[in-house]
């Protein structure tokens, strides 16, 4: 049982990253309607731009934050600009190959940057050892990590339900037509909404690139947030946030039950048998929208 | 029906409408063709042989993939791993049962019928995007699988395979008899990709593809249909898994990775969709590419020093991105789009249209 909690608790540590990653694909599918597989790869990019900032440049840690989240930021205005514009009103499978080909350049571009290493952030920038409460035992890494997941969607969502842009933002995940009916700029929104979620990929990138070493590796966790996003429903961040969650629980929980009974890498397998029997048994997922299509 | 004719050859009976090429110079044309891909290993050496090689064999993953996402409209991103499927089968059967290649081809395209038939299942229920996401856990599994079930696939290391044994006292061995082997099986599969396009079967592809409610109102069995496109395009899929992991009488798991998988899509983009020429020019482009980027490789060596590896590895990998996008921002319906205008600005020359 003691155990169990232990997995439970650092599952939900570790999930908070998967939250947050899925929470960057929610924002731009619910905008755009296109899912974002580059998000996967945006990650190595965030990674090792603060490997540069820090290791290379050796700039203070909240000067490399900002620099990196600059980047980001630039990154998603550039890939909306000069990729994804021209395919608005394409039929869904031209966007979808971008986007899986898009992934696969960050990832050039990311073992460009990199020279095909893994690196390290040498010394960590979240303070490292344990925090010991009875049997439990809480790496502080992942809990100042989880604690900004935490902030940065809080921040989104404050974000979303009190200023303008925000208001207009919801006003397009309802409907790109009313939006525009409405005098607001859809392909503004657009831009915003992929600058937001490439910031909040490139985070994601730095802390766990803190935490798994910077490499190209990295993107498998993107791919599994994927999982995350399908399990609470494309459409819904609430479902996003419980979905990371319960995603990084069912990787711990993997780790204690069956990594010991099969070979190879389990924790990476888990989340996408579990994606597969969502699709089999609620393929909307837990609050996603059922749309009913009329001829 | 056809509107790519020239003007004044009209179907007289249902002979002739039912015919695949309809004017004598298409005919000639197509023979030529056929005549010339066989006469090719005379011109090029073994290194032109092996690139034809690839290039069929990739054709028929290619029809495969037309078959699913061109005329079906499913989403696959997990193809390549599906040719990985068809690849083990051979490598497998040989390896543990001595089964004869000639056995194990059809075998090849069978099981990873199968197999994507089960992972297809989750399209009954959905369309588009829902099925991009069963493939790629299917990609994830099916490569997990092969990689850890080491006393049946081998593991990570790969297994020997075996080309066809002799038969008509033709020698396999010889990669350019191989060749005529492969060509002869890619002009088998895509005379059958063609005309399943014209069949029953093909006709309720495309219908789901345009619009699925209206196919169901039509009294199209949607499930089976989807399913049904599924089985076929993996069926070729493993067929050309199967020539070509025999061609380098090795396999590995590291041959289809996700990349691949991505490769396959974007190429069918840059061929075009919905079309056969599409999928063999698709299928030319990706491989011809793929020797372009090792020929550039020794160069990109010498600028950058010991750097190379890294580098040639970053250099496909934003080349072949790059080109597919170009190609869906600024011609989305590919090569063989370019091809019909092309050809019906020829047959309507002083004319514009």
């Amino acid at each position: 049982m003691e155990e169990i909690i232990k997995s439970v608790v650092l599952g939900i540590c570790s999930g908070g990253i998967y939250a947050l990653l899925a929470v960057s694909y929610v924002v731009i599918y619910k905008s755009t309607r296109v899912f974002p597989f580059s998000q996967a790869a945006v990650l190595i990019i965030g990674a090792y731009l603060m490997w540069f900032c820090l290791m290379v440049w050796h700039l203070p840690i909240w000067v490399g934050f900002l620099i990196t989240c600059a980047g980001g930021a630039i990154l998603g205005m550039v890939v909306e600009r000069a990729f994804m514009r021209p395919l608005v009103g394409q039929p869904i499978l031209a966007p979808i190959v971008v986007t899986l080909c898009l992934m696969l350049l960050l990832r050039g571009i990311g073992i460009l940057m990199g020279q095909g290493n893994i690196q390290g952030f040498g010394e960590s920038f979240l303070p490292l050892g344990a925090w010991k409460m009875g049997f439990l035992h809480v790496p502080q890494i992942q809990v100042y990590g989880f604690i900004l997941c935490a902030a940065l969607i809080i921040a989104l969502m404050l974000f979303y339900a009190k200023t303008g842009a925000g208001l207009g933002m919801r006003v397009v995940h309802e409907d790109h037509v009313v939006a525009q009916n409405l005098g607001i700029n859809v392909k503004r929104i657009f831009q915003y909404s992929w600058v937001i979620s490439c910031v909040i990929a490139v985070v994601a990138g730095m802390l766990l690139g803190n935490i798994q070493g910077v490499g190209l590796g990295l993107d498998a966790n993107g791919l599994i947030a994927i999982a995350a996003v399908l399990f609470g429903g494309l459409e819904s961040f609430t479902g996003a946030i419980i979905a990371g969650l319960a995603i990084g629980i069912l990787q711990m929980l993997t780790i204690l039950f069956i990594a010991p009974l099969l070979p190879g890498e389990t924790t990476m397998m888990a989340p996408f048998v579990f994606l597969l029997l969502i699709l089999f048994i609620k393929p909307y997922g837990l609050f996603g929208l059922v749309r009913i299509e009329r001829l | 029906m056809n509107i790519n004719r020239p003007c004044g050859t009209f179907d007289r009976n249902y002979f002739q409408a039912k015919e695949l090429y309809r004017t004598p110079l298409r005919k000639t044309l197509l023979t030529l063709f056929i005549v010339g891909m066989y006469a090719l290993p005379l011109l090029t050496g073994d290194y032109g042989i092996s690139i034809l090689t690839l290039i069929c064999a990739f054709t028929i993953g290619m029809l495969g993939l037309q078959i699913i996402t061109g005329y079906c409209g499913q989403i696959s991103i997990g193809h390549a791993a599906f040719m990985g499927i068809g690849m083990y089968t051979v490598g497998i059967l040989q390896r543990h049962f001595g089964i004869s290649f000639w056995v194990c081809l059809p075998l090849a395209g069978l099981v990873p019928m199968f197999i994507g038939m089960v992972f297809g299942l989750p399209a009954l229920r959905m369309k588009g995007l829902y099925l991009a996401f069963a493939t790629l856990a299917a990609h994830f599994v099916i490569v997990y699988v092969i990689s850890n079930w080491r006393s049946v696939t081998n593991g990570t290391d790969g297994m020997w395979m075996k080309r066809p044994e002799v038969l008509l006292g033709i020698d396999f061995k010889n990669d350019r008899n191989y060749y005529f082997l492969v060509l002869t099986i890619t002009i088998i599969m895509t005379y059958l990709a063609t005309n399943l396009a014209r069949t029953k079967l093909g006709r309720s592809f495309v219908a789901v593809r345009d619009n699925d409610i209206a196919a169901e109102v039509m009294g199209i069995n949607i499930a089976y249909t989807k399913v049904m496109a599924f089985g076929i395009g993996c069926f070729f899929a493993g067929i050309a898994g199967a020539l070509g992991g025999a061609y380098y009488e090795y396999v590995n798991v590291e041959w289809f990775g996700l990349d691949d998988s991505i490769w396959y899509l974007g190429f069918l983009v840059v061929g075009g969709f919905g079309s056969i020429f599409g999928a063999i020019a698709g299928a030319t482009v990706w491989k011809v590419m793929d020797e372009f980027s090792t020929l550039v490789t020794p160069i990109t060596e010498s600028f950058l020093g010991g750097a190379a590896f890294y580098a040639s590895a970053a250099f496909s990998l934003i080349f072949y991105s790059l080109i597919i996008i170009v190609f869906l921002v600024f011609e989305p319906r590919g090569i063989a789009h370019r091809w019909e205008m092309i050809k019906r600005s020829y047959r309507l020359h002083p004319f514009p249209y």
